[in-house]
């Protein structure tokens, strides 16, 4: 029995790194055989949003909903953007200060807003993201309030195609799922997983409520506001209106589609999102209404979200077999 | 004196649109415990189907207006049926559903009408003259019709009884199922008024501004602002938010820019919250 026991541990250790292995070997490769330009970008924005959705979980482990991860995205995209080029600071630097500021901002409101549980932190939250990208409008010299802002530096200046970017930003992803994956399996991902399910209880073990918050905060925002600074200087040209609320919303369908329980859901949930539609791309204005299929389909069919799929599946046989014996 | 005058009737008619539509959204969130995402959409599918009616075939606009409403509510009928009623109760999966909503609604308005802005003509064109000031008749319009509905609604809540059965489910849904009420009759109710309300301020609002297919997306942050500052629950904080952020509304934009004043007007909102999470008139919070 013991040994069974530690014999699925053994596997499950082997088994779940060679599957991310793979899925990283197999996505090293595929420029190979995808040649398109196009395909490549539509790989990239989908690497840049994977960030986005999974450091969106980092924080929502905590029990906290926060409702303003886009607007951390466009503060690190438009912290990153403005710093290299109004001071012609290498980009590779002003990426991470471009993190480092969204990781300030979410720290400062992550303190007062600790006192704010459930619905009344995210709807505190979503007021201050929507309050967040008015403040950017404001500031019109530097961020080009509503026409957007150009002419932000490349990251790669020498290189020709997307083909390096495509590499940087698969790294880039592998680095912060890494690290993102480490914290949420350590001692203080743990706690947070605590205080998401009793806040009484992980007080009363000696969990520092207030400061694991704001650290999963920081972190989630670090991320998301690394991502977005890549983007800024991939793009080269930034909307405040691609970090508003719906945005936000999106990042949460992303998550929840996948299913927001387990770590790979947000990944699943991203991709699929982004590239099941590109490949009906011949559909043009009624695209959208695939994404809401999807959306529809998976909330009235899935419940875990993408991730429980093939468990579904495999209550389906059964129940399957179940009746096929029953009728003979 | 004018400017006075004119702020004036502008707070009170962008408190009562606040109103309208945050008082659907607080409906839906009290009696089925959803977040509908979707209720500033629903607010730009009214404004459009008077358009549509009013501009394209050229009815009379009152009767458009109607037309619309109708329509709204028994898209709201159907919403309850098929979107709500499955996942009564469950936050995430209703928020899933109304961004499907959000995506389907919008993308039919950007097909059949397209991106730009449209205008309504005014209900009642005109200029009011009272002295020495003088008041278009299309904003005291809008306020009455406003004020008018909001009386209705709440004498309907407090005094019938299917309106009493609305505030015994908000209260508590299991001991109002054990009093005999019909949980799903009384949430249909209460899905079709919400998106009635909303029509009716889509297609006012419509008229004193103008349509784009992003209008819902500013009234939905209003409605939030307005009940969760009201406090959750709670009728007369609702109207209290109104004001005030009505009033915010119309008064910041005379001393600062729009993009600044929308940025103060949260930062107030936010600390008030930070120091009173429930709001002004909020249970307890959770």
């Amino acid at each position: 029995m013991i040994d069974k026991h530690l014999s699925t541990i053994d596997r499950r250790r082997l088994v779940k790194p060679s599957a991310y292995g793979g899925l990283v070997i197999i996505l090293f490769l595929l420029p190979l055989f995808i040649k398109s330009p196009y395909w490549l970008h539509i790989f990239i924005i989908t690497f840049v949003f994977i960030i986005a959705t999974v450091s969106l979980r980092t924080i929502v482990i905590s029990g906290q909903f926060p409702l303003a991860h886009a607007a951390f995205m466009g503060i690190g995209a438009y912290a990153s953007a403005v710093i290299s080029k109004e001071l012609g600071w290498s980009p590779w630097l002003t990426m991470l200060l471009g993190g480092l500021v969204a990781t300030g901002i979410g720290v400062l409101i992550g303190y007062p807003f600790a006192r704010l549980r459930a619905l009344y932190y995210a709807m505190v939250s979503l007021f201050f993201g929507v309050g967040i990208l008015q403040v950017f409008s404001v500031f019109q010299k530097w961020t080009g309030g509503y026409s957007g802002l150009m002419g932000i530096p490349r990251l790669l200046p020498a290189a020709t195609s997307k083909l390096p970017y495509y590499y940087f930003f698969l790294g880039l992803t592998t680095i912060c799922l890494l690290a993102l994956y480490r914290f949420e399996f350590c001692r203080i991902g743990m706690a947070l997983k605590a205080i998401a399910q009793s806040h009484q209880v992980a007080s009363s073990v000696g969990i520092n409520e207030a400061r694991h918050r704001v650290l999963s905060l920081a972190v989630g925002c670090f991320f998301v506001g690394l991502a977005g600074a890549a983007y800024a200087h991939y793009n080269l040209t930034l909307s405040y209106t691609s970090f508003d609320m719906l945005a936000t919303l999106w990042l949460f369908m992303y998550a929840l589609i996948g299913g927001i329980g387990s770590f790979a859901g947000p990944i699943v949930g991203t991709a699929v999102l982004f590239i099941i539609p590109e490949l009906f791309r011949g559909l043009k204005e009624f695209l959208p209404y695939l994404s809401a299929a999807i959306l529809f389909i998976v909330v009235f069919a899935m419940p875990q979200g993408l991730v429980g799929l093939p468990q579904l599946v495999r209550l389906w046989f059964t129940e399957l077999r179940k009746r096929v014996t029953h009728a003979s | 004196m004018e400017l006075t005058a004119t702020t004036f009737v502008n707070m009170l008619v962008l408190s009562s649109m606040y109103i309208l539509v945050a008082l659907g959204f607080a409906f839906l969130f009290s009696i089925m415990g959803i977040l509908n995402f979707a209720h500033g959409v629903i607010y730009m599918v009214g404004g459009y189907i008077c358009y549509q009616f009013a501009v394209e075939y050229g009815l009379n606009q009152w009767i458009s207006l109607l037309l619309s409403v109708l329509i709204v509510a028994s898209l709201g009928l159907f919403l309850e049926k098929f979107c709500f009623r499955p996942f009564f109760g469950n936050l995430n999966r209703t928020i899933v559903v109304s961004i499907g909503i959000i995506v389907v609604l919008e993308n039919t308005v950007n097909i059949l009408v397209g991106t730009s802005t449209r205008s309504l003509p005014a209900f009642i064109p005109g200029v009011l003259r009272v002295g020495a000031t003088s008041l278009s008749a299309e904003r005291l319009v809008t306020f009455i019709i406003g004020g008018a509905l909001l009386a209705a609604t709440i004498w309907f809540i407090r005094n019938t009884k299917p309106g009493q059965q609305m505030q015994a489910v908000s209260q508590n849904v299991e001991g109002a199922a054990l009093q005999g009420i019909s949980i799903h009759r009384v949430s249909a109710l209460a899905c079709v008024m919400a998106c009635g309300l909303a029509a009716v301020a889509g297609c006012l609002m419509g008229a004193f501004l103008s349509l784009t297919p992003f209008m819902g997306d500013y009234m939905l942050v209003k409605a939030l602002e307005l009940v969760i500052l009201g406090g959750i629950g709670s009728m007369g904080g609702i109207f209290f938010a109104g004001l005030i952020i009505g009033s915010l509304d119309a008064t910041l934009p005379l001393f600062i820019s729009g993009a600044a004043s929308q940025a103060i007007a949260l930062g107030i909102i936010i600390t008030i919250l930070l120091f009173r999470p429930q709001g002004f008139f909020g249970r307890e919070a959770k």
